[in-house]
């Protein structure tokens, strides 16, 4: 065995074992995708943090929990109560579709309003989003994730 | 210059994990290419590696193309496609080049340099689709006018094709030519896609009562029908039993994705086989496979040839394989196998990288899989899901009916590997496929039209309310 067939017989090994060790890589992927996948159900989606609420119900600074579905308005029966004389009954709705958050307006009488631009339809917004709901400003966050 | 970006809406995001898993690749072609030149040379030497260079450059581009728009994509399937096409350069230039010779420019091209080409095109078109496609209403939108283009196409093959190999597959339309089959397995999913997401809720639910059994809805069974007569008439007129065996595979996935019935698989089965056994017992080109397929050694100078040779290229591979460039592809310029480079690539790489190389191969097929049904489980809306499945079944499963034709696990159909083969329209159209679910996977992509679930989850709020529940009870 001469130092050449030594190391062409490395090399051709070396050729099949990094098409595995690019394997490896994928799976360490998976496996923490799957991990936060785990880690991410159970808990809230994300928050809606209230930034400004001038009648203070909620109060300014109270952190939200959401599911994948919120509906907001007055109405006690809500997911998310909004008690502000500019809010209707049932004012906006909130959703978490696959992967990205949704706001939509529910026939309320001032509007549901996002980064200062008024709702029509539905209209997708990312994290650092504020949402206008009557008086109530709130800003959609990531949940922690410790 | 970032600011120049954001001010234009383009927000510049690293792809970690891509960049490292293209580094595994660039890496691993690297010792793949230094193991081929090394054998052929005696000594240890890099040669020629001036198209190896410009298909890692090319990655490399693409990459940054990703990372400076600022696409959210998927950061795996683009390294997984990488590495098969790597592996695809690698074996194209280990094989005899005078398989292929074709003029470019007045310059006689071989078969290494020809797939360079094609590879670097079909790439461009995967990061031109995962780049710009930011909407899927052109596809979701003229779901009919797909369908009717793609059986002009069907059609047009009929009445024009040429034949190759025994298969009326190849469509010259003046210097260039193309086998349409390829493209027409995208137009079926885009179709499929289209028309399931649309009656899907029908095809799950709906019962139609004949005596004292329950049915499920039959007029909407008619494209079943109509489906399986596709495939019989590509087999009959095309004599191309892979690209219809690969379009009612597809099919049958994609209904049972749709709609979780079992009734309509094993519908689908017994048409296959009720199928299969009248095209047996009509045509003589499908018991010749058939026969083949059952004992090649029957006739081991004409018929079998091919997979007899295949089986012996298996049993020199062995499990570590004989390395790149020492393995029996050829007997001067004659390639031991016949179609050694398209259909029979898979027997060339199982007999220099082994079984251990083939099986790597197969799990980068698996990679791929599992990526594209991640994206179409966390797709925005039903038609994009059945979308993203579509394509994927249309990759892996090509590359299984192929790879289990070479192995002799199925009868011999002719269809490419995706990604290795040699060929134009398989590399461009497969491109376009892993581009099409890179888009799907973006989250900056449109959002879906808002369909008729939005107003469901809003009724649904209301029964909630009316029944004085929470409203995760009434969706749930």
């Amino acid at each position: 065995m001469d130092v050449f067939t030594i190391s062409l017989w490395a090399l051709r090994i070396g050729f099949v074992l990094l098409i595995y060790a690019f394997f490896a890589i994928v799976a360490r992927a998976l496996w923490r995708d799957l991990r936060a996948g785990v880690a991410g159900s159970g808990r809230a989606l994300a928050r809606l943090l209230v930034v400004g609420s001038p009648e203070g119900r909620p109060q300014a600074g109270t952190s939200l929990a959401l599911d994948a579905v919120n509906t907001m308005g007055r109405d006690v029966n809500n997911s998310i109560v909004l008690d502000d004389s500019f809010v209707s009954a049932d004012h906006a709705m909130l959703t978490f579709r696959g992967r990205a958050w949704y706001v939509e307006d529910r026939g309320s009488t001032n509007g549901t309003w996002l980064n200062g631009q008024r709702v029509e339809g539905l209209a997708p917004l990312g994290y650092g989003d504020e949402v206008q709901v009557g008086q109530v400003r709130m800003r959609l966050e990531r949940t922690r994730s410790e | 210059m970032t600011r120049a970006l954001y001010r234009a809406g383009i927000r510049p995001h690293l792809r970690m994990r891509e960049l490292r898993l293209l580094v595994v690749v660039a890496v691993c072609l690297v010792f793949g290419w230094v193991s081929l030149e090394s054998f052929r040379q005696g000594q240890i030497a890099i040669g020629d590696a001036a198209s190896l260079a410009m298909y890692l450059v090319a990655l490399a581009v693409i990459h940054v193309a990703f990372v400076v728009t600022g696409r959210r994509m998927d950061q795996i399937l683009f390294p997984t496609a990488a590495l098969l096409a790597g592996i695809s350069l690698l074996v194209m230039n280990r094989l005899p080049q005078d398989l292929v010779v074709q003029s470019v420019a007045g310059t006689e091209v071989a078969l290494g340099p020809l797939q360079l080409i094609w590879i670097l095109l079909g790439f461009t078109v995967l990061a031109a689709f995962a780049i710009f496609v930011r909407s899927d209403g052109w596809l979701r939108r003229y779901k009919y006018t797909w369908a009717a283009a793609g059986i002009c196409l069907l059609l047009l093959v009929f009445v024009l094709g040429s034949v190759t190999g025994g298969a009326r597959l190849t469509l010259r339309i003046g210097p260039f030519s193309g086998q349409p089959s390829e493209l027409l397995k995208v137009i079926l999913v885009v179709f499929l896609a289209g028309y399931l997401a649309e009656n899907r809720a029908l095809l799950a639910t709906g019962n139609t009562r004949v005596g004292a059994y329950t049915v499920p809805p039959l007029p909407y069974l008619l494209p079943m029908l109509a489906m399986w007569g596709i495939a019989l008439a590509i087999v009959i007129v095309q004599r191309d039993l892979g690209a219809a065996l690969l379009y009612f595979l597809v099919f049958l996935g994609l209904l049972y994705v749709a709609t979780r019935r079992a009734v309509y698989v094993l519908f689908g089965i017994v048409l296959f086989l009720v199928g299969a056994f009248l095209l047996y017992v009509l045509f003589t080109h499908v018991q010749e496979r058939i026969n083949i397929w059952i004992n090649p050694f029957a006739d081991p100078q004409g018929a079998g040839y091919q997979v007899i040779r295949a089986l012996y290229a298996y049993g020199r591979g062995g499990i570590l394989g004989t390395g790149l460039g020492a393995g029996l592809p050829s007997v001067g310029s004659v390639p031991s196998i016949p179609a050694i480079h398209t259909d029979f690539v898979f027997a060339a790489i199982a007999e220099e990288l082994g079984m251990l190389g083939a099986l790597a191969v197969l799990g980068l097929y698996l990679v791929i899989a599992e990526r594209g049904f991640r994206i179409a489980s966390a797709a925005a809306d039903d038609f994009r899901a059945l979308l993203a499945t579509g394509l994927t079944l249309v990759i892996v499963v090509q590359a299984f009916i192929i790879a289990g034709g070479n192995l002799r696990v199925l009868p011999l159909t002719g269809v490419t590997l995706p990604f290795i083969s040699y060929g134009g329209s398989s590399l461009l159209v497969n491109g376009a496929v892993i581009g099409l679910l890179l888009a799907l996977s973006d989250r900056g992509v449109e959002p879906p039209p808002p369909g008729i679930r939005p107003n469901a989850v809003v009724r649904a709020a209301q029964r909630a309310r009316d029944m004085g529940g929470r409203i995760e009870e009434a969706l749930s």
